[in-house]
């Protein structure tokens, strides 16, 4: 029962995570990085929560970053040759479905690491959720290249960096907020110490 | 793992699959979907961040107060001035028009719009604006081109995707929204966007495939061209910041005549009046 609240409650925030992700504003000072809070909800359950409700927070995360994320690029915009630009139907950019198998693989590890979670290694839900997040931006920007390649070429800056590894390392620090806050509050691993044969 | 784990894994993965493997119509009828969803969720969070900049705009002293209220006489009188002058322009110019034989100028009809959030992703530039399909506006998904998204500066961007009653613009400072325009008082053309990942400050755009001795000069106004079917000819993109001539072509860098940043109130061409 509790795991079914902790699931809905974590599904409920990942909802919002992605209406308050609109309206925090780019950190200047990391060259516009971005705080992304929906890895962090998602980490959190995919390290503490057994492997049904890691899969269905999987699904909510991945088909939620997927189509507020979609871009559709008019062909015209790829004509270089200005004679033959025209307006044609559009393409998507990086296909639908690809966050829900990144997050499926990333909480298939969460998931092999739940039990030292469940023994008290509370560092790892942190960790697993910095890297998970890096990860992400950073596959997104390697797609994002190969895609527009023949228009874009390779592109690399500071911005780059910063905008992939300080969303990185705030979600290291609001994942460890969260799990100080689990642990004061519901105690849930605590319970869940019990047991750890469901997966 | 226990069975019914690795039977659901597959039933994820073959959604995710199914996912990938829709049209681009269906994809973005899925995403109209999405927004719509959000929708509720971002007019509130807008509506209390207003409130709270209004809140916060209020508290002002009496002397800051008199000191506004003197310098907006002020301007109230500088723009009557120029009221005058350019309605006796507008007069001239028509006049002149008509007596030439020009062609009639095209006139838009306009969808006003306000700017709801900015996008949270990293790598794309778009904004939501409070206008979807029920105001009239078009992402294209019926056949015609996405709607023109401008505002009194210039141009803004273009439609993506619209919701019921919003829809997201990608900005021409994102890479994927490419223009096709000219350098005013020159033959050359070319093409606009953005660049990948715009550095914070000021935002830049970039002109490419101009001819490599173009010698633009830094202030020359900059034109779309009106070519393919989605953006007008003749709306303002930018100005000329610097040219350089590359191996095979010329790049000019770009100021964008919409201030980004501060990009609150836009105007959709849902048509030709």
């Amino acid at each position: 029962m509790k795991d079914a609240l902790l699931t809905l409650a974590l599904a409920v925030a990942i909802f919002l995570g992605f209406v308050a992700q609109e309206f925090i504003p780019p950190i200047e000072i990391a060259k516009g990085a971005r705080v992304l809070l929906a890895p962090v909800f998602f980490c959190f359950g995919a390290c503490t929560l057994p492997f049904p409700a890691m899969l269905a927070l999987a699904l909510l995360t991945g088909f939620l970053s997927d189509f507020t994320a979609l871009q559709i690029v008019h062909r015209s915009v790829e004509a270089s040759d200005l004679d033959t630009l025209q307006s044609l139907a559009g393409a998507v950019e990086l296909s639908a479905g690809w966050s829900i198998l990144f997050f499926v693989a990333f909480g298939l590890i969460c998931q092999g690491l739940r039990p030292l979670v469940l023994r008290g290694h509370w560092w790892l839900p942190p960790l697993m959720s910095a890297v998970t997040t890096i990860a992400y931006l950073a596959l997104q920007f390697a797609m994002l290249t190969m895609r527009r390649f023949d228009t874009g070429g390779l592109f690399w800056s500071d911005a780059v960096m910063w905008r992939i590894l300080a969303p990185g390392a705030i979600a290291l620090v609001l994942t460890l907020a969260l799990v100080l806050a689990s642990a004061l509050g519901a105690n849930h691993w605590i319970d869940e110490r019990r047991s750890v044969r469901d997966f | 793992m226990k069975k019914v784990n690795i039977l659901l894994t597959v039933i994820v993965t073959l959604l995710a699959i199914f996912l990938a493997l829709l049209g681009t119509g269906t994809a973005q009828k899925v995403q109209r979907s999405v927004i719509s969803l959000f929708a509720p969720f971002l007019r509130t969070g807008t509506a209390v961040r207003q409130g709270i900049g209004a809140m916060g705009k209020g508290l002002k002293s009496l002397d800051q107060l008199e000191e506004d209220n003197r310098r907006l006489v002020r301007e109230n009188r500088d723009l009557r001035a120029t009221n005058l002058i350019l309605r006796d322009m507008e007069t001239e110019n028509n006049k002149l028009r008509s007596a030439m034989d020009y062609r009639e100028r095209s006139i838009f009809r306009l969808v006003p719009a306000q700017v709801i959030t900015r996008d949270a992703s990293t790598w794309w530039n778009t904004v939501t604006i409070n206008r979807g399909f029920e105001d009239g506006v078009d992402d294209g998904l019926q056949g015609g081109p996405p709607m023109t998204v401008i505002t009194d500066g210039g141009l803004v961007g273009k439609v993506m995707t619209a919701g019921k009653n919003d829809a997201k613009v990608v900005l021409i400072t994102d890479e994927n929204c490419k223009v096709g325009a000219y350098v005013e008082g020159t033959h050359e053309k070319g093409i606009v966007c953005g660049v990948r990942v715009q550095d914070t400050g000021e935002p830049e755009l970039q002109m490419n495939f101009l001819t490599k001795n173009a010698n633009l000069q830094p202030g020359q106004k900059v034109y779309t061209q009106g070519v393919g079917a989605v953006f007008p000819s003749g709306l303002l993109i930018g100005t000329v910041k610097s040219f350089k001539p590359r191996e095979l072509d010329g790049q000019a860098i770009l100021t964008p005549a919409v201030d980004f940043p501060t990009l609150a109130d836009v105007f959709v061409i849902v048509s030709k009046k």
